[in-house]
């Protein structure tokens, strides 16, 4: 049946990006033909973080442009009659994520399924994250039939972003456990609290990342603390899986604090042993996990996954101490949110369900908002 | 007003842990304190307390996140943090207000300061001040 040609519209809207994408899968095989993000990080910047009244009517205005956008690489101007001639399956995601933004997509979703009787699917964010990796550039197809991909399987991935931090073993396309988690705020957050604590701009992963890199001359070395400011390395060393980062947050607050103007001149080391020390605990855990649990691939995704030096020291890391496993690492453009990935999370779904009953079982009517949903 | 004193993290959630021993249903916490004073750390505590299962992460980044109790009078643990809202009415966009002083639920808000003008005159309010001692946290609680 996979023979057949698949169109998958996504749509996403869980935070701060508006976001379509079309996706076209021929033989198993997946292509982007569109995909179209409307940030409004620029907007919350001013604000020193997302507002969440802000965002939703900012989606609420700019959502259907999007969808105009991302329809209009397959010629579809008249919705009604070509969604329905040319799109077999619409997919949005439906949480975690704010309530207010999520809404937007979803309602969207809902309408033009409805108007076009055509299947919702729901799709899970994070899962989208980590689907991310399978991204190919604008048109260009993957080579193998991805169902085919087993050599990636067992993995172990992490997923760290803004509101979230886990590892998860991934046993193939479809089944997924969470082995760990943040056990209070995600390493993307205390970038941005790091970053407000420093007088630095929103959103903080970038901010700090390019303040750190104005120390070239005297570069950090993973696992070796800067000289003087010595942050830690939370539960580093513990046997589990789990994550810790308000105490770090803390720990360069109290140190700003004693330093008082003074740390002024220190802000790029500030940033550097801050982000070596993220850095250091999320390689160390993801590795250990890796071993642990005798996986063939390590799949990162999320938007702290756009930070350069996790990239790098994670492909060294990799490399020295687990050189048998595979290390795979989104395309930067699909590190941050996308609707591509959510068609794909969609398409996984669709291919558990026979095409007779994709009607039934992703009913419009049944899609729920789910803010907390988890993996 | 009641001062209490916690000298570690553990301190600081069975300060937590016992207040929840003392809620029937309907509350709201208010909770004041610097960035790193222990406001998640205490409301673990008292989500423990509460006999909430998951574990408790900061609902910065969603605003609120609501925890579901099993075999219980109190049914829903809602965790708010306020920290990044601009107006009151953030909250009521959340939909914090299906869960406010319902008798099925206890609501915990960080950040309290920068939405009272919606709180009722009835909540909790609890102080968290730094010591003396790096560790040293003082709870002021009306």
């Amino acid at each position: 049946m996979n023979n057949k040609k698949i169109t998958i519209l996504g749509i996403e809207t869980s935070c701060d990006e508006t976001a379509a994408s079309i996706l076209e899968v021929v033989n198993d095989k997946l292509k982007i033909v569109s995909n179209v993000v409307s940030s409004q990080v620029k907007i919350h910047a001013q604000y020193g973080g997302i507002v969440p009244e802000v965002a939703a009517r900012h989606h609420a205005e700019n959502i259907i442009s999007v969808l105009e956008v991302a329809l209009k690489e397959l010629g579809i101007r008249n919705w009604e009659l070509e969604i329905k001639k040319n799109i077999d399956a619409i997919a949005v995601t439906s949480g975690p994520g704010l309530i207010t933004s999520l809404l937007i997509g979803v309602e969207a979703a809902k309408t033009l399924a409805f108007l076009t009787n055509k299947p919702l699917i729901p799709a899970n964010h994070l899962i989208g994250h980590i689907y991310a990796n399978w991204l190919l550039p604008i048109g260009i197809s993957t080579k193998s039939k991805i169902q085919n991909l087993k050599q990636f399987f067992p993995a172990v991935c992490l997923v760290v972003s803004g509101g979230h931090t886990e590892l998860v073993l991934m046993r193939n396309f479809e089944n997924f456990k969470k082995i760990g988690q943040t056990l209070d705020d995600a390493a993307g957050e205390c970038f941005d609290k790091v970053a407000k604590i420093l007088g630095l701009g929103y959103p903080g992963g970038p901010s700090v990342a390019y303040e750190a890199t104005k120390i070239k001359n005297n570069p950090p070395v993973g696992g070796e603390k800067i000289k003087n400011i010595g942050l830690p390395r939370p539960m580093i060393n513990s046997k589990d899986f789990n994550f810790s980062f308000s105490g770090l947050k803390t720990a360069v607050l109290y140190k700003v604090q004693n330093l008082g103007f003074k740390i002024k001149n220190l802000k790029p080391q500030f940033c550097a042993e801050f982000q070596q020390a993220v850095i250091d605990v999320l390689i160390n855990k993801t590795i250990n996990a890796a071993k642990r649990f005798k996986v063939k691939s390590i799949i990162l995704g999320g938007g702290v996954v756009a930070n350069q030096e996790l990239r790098k020291q994670t492909e060294e890391m990799v490399r020295e101490k687990a050189p048998k496993t595979q290390l795979l690492i989104p395309e930067l453009k699909y590190t941050t949110d996308n609707a591509a990935m959510i068609a794909v999370a969609g398409y996984f779904k669709l291919m558990k369900t026979p095409r007779s009953a994709w009607l039934k079982k992703f009913d419009w009517q049944r899609i729920k908002v789910d803010p907390n949903l988890e993996i | 007003m009641e001062k209490i004193i916690s000298k570690s993290e553990k301190e600081t959630q069975d300060i937590g842990f016992k207040l929840a021993k003392d809620l029937k249903g309907g509350e709201i916490i208010a909770l004041t304190g610097n960035l790193g004073s222990g406001k998640t750390i205490f409301t673990k505590g008292l989500a423990r307390g509460l006999r909430v299962k998951k574990i408790i992460t900061s609902p910065t980044f969603v605003l609120m996140k609501v925890y579901k109790i099993e075999g219980s009078k109190i049914e829903n643990f809602v965790h708010v943090d306020a920290y990044r809202l601009k107006t009151e009415r953030n909250l009521k966009e959340i939909g914090l207000f299906d869960w406010l002083g319902k008798e099925n639920s206890v609501v915990v808000i960080e950040w309290a300061e920068k939405v009272k003008k919606i709180l009722p005159k009835t909540v909790i309010e609890i102080k968290i001040k730094l010591g003396k001692e790096e560790t040293e946290r003082y709870f002021f609680i009306k």
